[in-house]
């Protein structure tokens, strides 16, 4: 057989009840692919609550603790204990969260855990909305957006949670994003992770072709462009929080060729892109500043 | 596929809400409304080529170093990638994408690098031997008549070759200088084509004269004239025929021959085509000032482009709009020539506009010797009196070089007036491909109109813009000092690097996108492919956004 | 061992010996010493367990989640707001079927903020699907964290025992401390049917369809009815390991009894007290104490109250809008099969002593039949 870019072993199952496209689901088949099988799962309330299957059935060739919405980095923390416990130090606890999970309602335990360098991943897979319960806006929600909670008349103002620099702010020892577009950079990142003792976050763009107004074909053609316009730079944070590494050889887009295919952006106007366009590069100079800050610490051993 | 579990009552469950089964019973295929399927295109590329070299193909074998197999896929179309790589003008670069994008891929230095591993590695050519019954004469030993042979040997026929000179090679050997075709590459790839299979020559036997067409019918099953042009056109002057005039392919004869030539100090060239040029470029390798004279400008010139750039590198002069109107000659000497100016007028048949004079206005040039090289014929001695001629060609009336006599198939330059090695070449298969059929009474293959795709078909994101790879060559004061080849062909880096650009338009080359992007795991990858399995595909159609080169098509369910 | 230690210590003691490998809690008062010992305990390596110190009770009974669903024994211990707030996991546990076990210190909940002791904490989480212990001493207390692994990993259902802020958790009071290697013969090493593992791999937990739910929790209530001899059985098992036994029920000189006084955590001891002073002058009471909360031990309870002429129900606790608790339990146990007078007091809230005077003003309206609400009486409040 001829090379495979990606390991050819698949730790997810056909028949999943995602949606035509759905990013989380790529998001989730490379992942695993990264983890391999010694790796067991906690899942809160998200889209993969539902998208492994209905009892008793699931589309995982790893075990799964699913738990409850706010609970995912906790659940975790005990699982990861009681595995260590009953003498099995070699599994890797995966907590997997959507963005409700991660940037809102689950923070608290994500602290927590994180704070107290808990041996385990945490993967918030974000689609920017709480899709599962049809569309309404979190804190990971971008401004400009449209949600069933952040009508057209009254689109989302805030900014998208800065989770990265939150995370950052916990001393843990690796934070990184990436994206579905990137499978071969996010199979690295994970695999980079799992061989790490302590929290690794790892923050992943998938689109939600259903939540995003966007034609399905078209979500991994995103994933790439919010790389690409800089509005979802590809980062590792290590060195617990002082070492900034950002991704740049890439051609850059217009922010605009990234929102202007997606419905839940279609009543932006030209101007109003600009200023969300401007924001991105603010944002972007931050993160490259932070680079070269952390180029210039003195006394970390690189 | 998992089996959907239903319980018929509580004490066959797991009391936690344990999973006991997978997901696989769960067809989620019949949510499709619409189906991806794999529909490999033919690459523009190919399109492009008069012999329909398998580019893409062979490209793709080189990225995956699978030389063999590359100079195989070439092979099947072409039997002298090796001369085709040095003096093809290349059209499939035209036709290249990834023009459209930065630069089209460098395809004959591919071909020539795949042709000289195929010289290298003699046992790559597999002898076939002769297995039909069936006997062909080939008149002619140049490009037509060596692929016409090669293709009929490979299939089992065995071949007579006539060729009026002592030495195989026709056009090859005496037309184009060895800077470009060296004639140890003609000698290799004759003596391939010559030992692939049940092939016979007859040298210095020319057809029509030692031998007629006649006796060949009777002794032949089917002939084929692939007699090519080697006489060059006259110019049809006062005083041309004389001292200091010489026909520019008899100039080019020599020269290929080792025979020492002396054309003087100041040398002009008539015409505009490849063989000016390479009059030109072989004139000013003794030392001539050479002045290339043609009737119109240089963008109507016939030549490739390369060989014009080549030949100004070189420090050839180019004198446009003018044409020989009288010879001056001075003691027996040829003194100087009158020239015509000229301007363009209508369009002619071919599309160029016509040159016409430009009424009393003439100018003189100094010359010692004067090249023609505004055309060539052919010597049809013998030839006309059995298949119909006309302008001095031989009249076809098929694809395959068919002529008004049954057995007698014609092909190259002696068909279409001067082209090109590839054309003879792709004339040469067709009339073996024809023959073959005509031998075993096959059907004539359906031609289908080939789906392409541009541009718009190719992910670009998949891409970065780079420059074309170019071969080493040497420098012009070391070229003009000899007939070394100049272009030195691509090191083994350069091959890998430039085959890395090919898009592969329209054809998979298992970049695994598809397999490797879909969210359902609908994609089975295989040994030399993919399948959907319409089983669990929900036609989200990502693989067809992301396939990189347009080889999945789509179409609505239940249509 | 015999050692005069607090009752919060007495849950450290009891889970020191259970071999639990994964510890997770947030401090709360009166909850705190049960965690600060079982700190020095892991980090002395008296335990060997891992101490998750969580951000919020939520966390710590999720942990106890994760931790249990790994297949290890798993604690925590909390007080009423910090159990209110692991409500909804508690469910979870429940439905997991994970046989964690959690101390509960009986505190008030706020406002205003209260540290003092009623029921209203663990009493307002009865239908969680969570067995319920009460106990009385230190000594039962650490008995009780034995037993309830045992009950717990026997029914695949958590356990909670509850003791009295203060009145218990503050209390200090003569021990016989278990020692871990003779638990063992009692408790073995647990091992989990089905955990998380990744080489047996299952999905634990996931979307269940009304075709499925329905029958999950019929199981669930199944484990509980089950649960009523388990606790039983485990408790004589116990006895004859350790020779000491609690009953579910504790029925005191209730034998010819015309009045019964129905009682639970410290009050039963008070009570008490007040029976012997009540029957040495001839008056024929009794008073039992309802251990087993969850799931209710309806027969022993008629056993008992069936052949009484008047119950009197001591509640320090309030179903607003209704009655007491345990009136209410009380009343639905015997409906039907008798028609004994029940009568409801309500004492104590917010950790107002509950002292003898009060249980005798109570026994005496009983007893006497003084006109008196049949359902609710407030017994020392300031009208």
């Amino acid at each position: 057989m001829r090379p495979a870019k990606i390991p050819t072993e698949e730790l997810m199952t056909s028949g999943h009840l995602a949606c035509q496209g759905c990013g989380a689901t790529q998001a989730m088949r490379f992942a695993l692919k990264a983890m391999g099988p010694k790796t067991a799962l906690v899942i809160p309330a998200c889209c993969w609550s539902v998208i492994d299957g209905p009892f008793p059935h699931t589309s995982l060739k790893v075990p799964i603790c699913h738990t409850l919405f706010e609970a995912a980095a906790s659940t975790a923390s005990g699982l990861k204990a009681g595995l260590e416990m009953r003498g099995d130090t070699e599994t890797v606890v995966m907590a997997w969260a959507g963005d409700g999970g991660t940037f809102d309602i689950g923070i608290q335990a994500l602290s927590g855990a994180a704070e107290r360098n808990e041996d385990i991943m945490y993967c918030c897979y974000d689609n920017e909305a709480y899709m599962n319960t049809g569309i309404q806006r979190s804190s990971a929600t971008p401004v400009g957006a449209w949600t069933t909670t952040t009508p057209v008349a009254h689109y989302k103002k805030r900014p998208k949670k800065k989770i990265i620099d939150i995370m950052a702010a916990h001393s843990i020892p690796y934070i990184a994003t990436a994206s579905v577009a990137y499978p071969q950079d996010l199979i690295e990142k994970f695999r980079r992770a799992r061989e790490i003792k302590g929290t690794r976050f790892m923050h992943v763009l998938a689109p939600c072709p259903t939540g995003w107004k966007l034609a399905p074909e078209l979500s991994v053609a995103m994933a790439r462009l919010a790389v690409t316009s800089r509005v979802f730079p590809l980062i590792e944070v290590t060195d617990n929080g002082s070492t900034w590494k950002v991704w740049k050889d890439f051609e850059q887009t217009p922010v605009a060729d990234y929102m202007k295919p997606q419905g839940r952006f279609r009543h932006l106007t030209d101007k109003e892109i600009d200023s969300i366009e401007e924001e991105v590069d603010r944002n972007w100079q931050i993160m490259l500043s932070r680079e070269r800050l952390s180029a210039d610490l003195p006394g970390l051993e690189r | 596929m998992g089996e959907k579990i239903t319980f018929k009552s509580y004490k066959e469950m797991p009391i936690n809400a344990m999973s006991i089964a997978d997901m696989t019973w769960n067809l989620t295929g019949s949510w499709r409304n619409i189906r991806p399927y794999y529909d490999f295109k033919m690459s523009p590329c190919r399109l492009g080529c008069p012999a329909m070299e398998d580019i893409q193909r062979y490209i793709f074998l080189v990225t995956e170093k699978r030389y063999e197999e590359a100079w195989g896929a070439i092979i099947e179309n072409n039997p002298m990638p090796a001369v085709t790589g040095r003096v093809c003008f290349h059209p499939c670069m035209d036709k290249c994408t990834r023009k459209d994008f930065d630069q089209a891929i460098n395809i004959p230095a591919i071909e020539r690098s795949l042709g000289d591993m195929g010289l290298e590695n003699r046992d790559w050519m597999k002898k076939v031997d002769a297995s039909k019954k069936e006997k062909v004469a080939v008149v002619g030993s140049g490009p037509a008549g060596l692929s016409c042979a090669f293709y009929l040997a490979r299939m089992g026929y065995q071949v007579a070759m006539f060729e009026s000179e002592k030495a195989l090679g026709g056009i090859l050997r005496w037309g184009i200088p060895e800077y470009r075709l060296p004639n140890d590459v003609v000698d290799r790839v004759i003596s391939q084509i010559l030992g692939s299979g049940p092939i016979t020559v007859r040298a210095e036997t020319t057809v029509g004269r030692d031998i007629g067409l006649d006796e060949l019918e009777k002794e032949y099953d089917a002939i084929f004239l692939g007699l090519g042009l080697m006489k060059s056109r006259s110019l049809g002057i006062e005083g041309e025929k004389g001292k200091g005039i010489e026909p520019g392919l008899e100039f080019l004869k020599k020269v290929n021959s080792g025979e020492t030539v002396s054309p003087g100090k100041r040398a002009v060239v008539v015409g505009g085509g490849n063989t000016a040029m390479d009059v030109a470029r072989c004139a000013r390798r003794t030392g001539s000032d050479v002045t290339v004279v043609y009737r119109r400008t240089m963008n109507e010139m016939p030549a490739i482009k390369d060989e014009i750039e080549e030949a100004e590198k070189e420090g050839v002069h180019f004198h446009f709009l003018a044409a020989p109107k009288e010879v001056v000659r001075s003691g027996g000497k040829l003194a100087k020539v009158v020239f015509q100016e000229m301007e363009l007028g209508e369009p002619d048949e071919s599309g160029r506009r016509r040159p016409v004079p430009v009424e009393g206005r003439t100018f003189e040039l100094e010359v010692d010797t004067l090249f023609t090289a505004i055309g060539e014929q052919a010597d049809l001695t013998g030839i006309e009196k059995k298949v119909e001629c006309e302008w001095n060609m031989i009249k076809t009336t098929g694809e395959a070089g068919e002529t008004s006599s049954a057995r007698i198939f014609a092909g190259g330059d002696v068909v279409t007036g001067a082209a090109s090695v590839v054309d003879a070449v792709a004339a040469g298969r067709k009339a073996a491909g024809k023959l073959d059929r005509i031998f075993t009474s096959a059907d004539e293959p359906a031609v289908e109109e080939p789906k392409t795709v541009g541009i718009e078909e190719i992910n670009t994101a998949y891409f970065h813009q780079t420059k074309r790879t170019l071969v080493p060559r040497i420098p012009v004061e070391e070229a003009l000092k000899g007939y070394l080849e100049i272009n030195s062909g691509f090191l083994p880096e350069q091959l890998e690097a430039e085959a890395d650009r090919c898009f592969s338009c329209g054809v998979c080359n298992f970049c695994d996108n598809c397999w490797m992007y879909c969210p359902d795991v609908a994609i089975v990858r295989l040994e030399d492919s993919y399948e959907v399995n319409y089983d669990f595909c929900k036609g989200c159609l990502v693989c067809v956004v992301e396939c990189p080169r347009g080889c999945i098509s789509t179409r609505e369910e239940g249509k | 061992m015999r050692k005069v230690i607090m009752g919060n210590h007495a849950v450290s003691y009891g889970v020191r010996a259970c071999d639990v490998k994964v510890l997770s809690a947030y401090p709360i008062t009166p909850q705190t010493q049960v965690v600060e010992l079982l700190s020095e305990m892991c980090a002395s390596g008296e335990i060997d367990a891992k101490f998750i110190k969580v951000e919020s009770e939520h966390s710590a009974m999720t942990a106890c989640v994760g931790a249990s669903a790994a297949g290890v024994r798993a604690f925590t211990a909390t007080s009423a707001q910090g159990l209110l707030l692991m409500h909804e996991v508690l469910h979870w546990a429940v439905g997991a079927r994970l046989p964690i076990v959690l101390a509960n210190i009986n505190r008030a909940v706020g406002p205003p903020w209260s540290i003092w002791t009623d029921q209203n904490d663990s009493l307002s989480q009865r239908d969680v699907g969570w067995l319920q212990i009460y106990c009385e001493s230190n000594q039962e207390t650490q008995d009780t964290i034995v037993q309830a692994f045992k009950i717990a990993e026997t029914v695949k259902l958590p356990v909670m025992l509850v003791l009295d802020a203060f009145f218990l958790s503050h209390t200090f009071e003569i021990v016989d401390i278990l020692e871990a290697k003779d638990v063992r013969k009692f408790l073995p090493p647990y091992v989990a049917e089905t955990k998380i593992d990744v080489d047996d791999p299952h999905s634990f937990g996931n979307l269940g369809s009304p075709s499925e739910y329905f029958e999950l929790r019929y199981m669930i209530q199944k484990a509980m009815e089950e649960a009523r001899d388990v606790v039983k059985d485990v408790d004589i098992e116990f006895k004859e390991h350790f020779g000491r036994g609690y009953g579910v029920v504790h029925p005191y000189r209730c034998d010819g009894a015309d009045v019964i006084l129905v009682t639970s955590g410290t009050v039963a001891s008070t009570t008490r007290a007040v029976i012997d002073e009540m029957r040495d002058e001839g008056i024929k009471i009794g008073s039992l104490k309802i251990r087993l909360f969850r799931p209710f031990p309806v027969e022993e309870v008629y056993e008992v109250l069936s052949k009484a002429k008047k119950v009197a129900v001591i509640d320090r606790n309030i179903s607003f809008g209704h009655h007491g608790i345990f009136f209410q339990e009380i009343k639905s146990a015997l409906y039907g099969r008798t028609d004994v007078p029940i009568f409801g007091y309500i004492t104590g809230l917010g950790g107002r002593d509950v002292t003898p005077k009060v249980i005798r003003e109570i026994a005496d309206r009983a007893v006497s039949d003084e006109k008196q609400e049949r359902d609710i009486n407030w017994i020392g409040v300031k009208v």
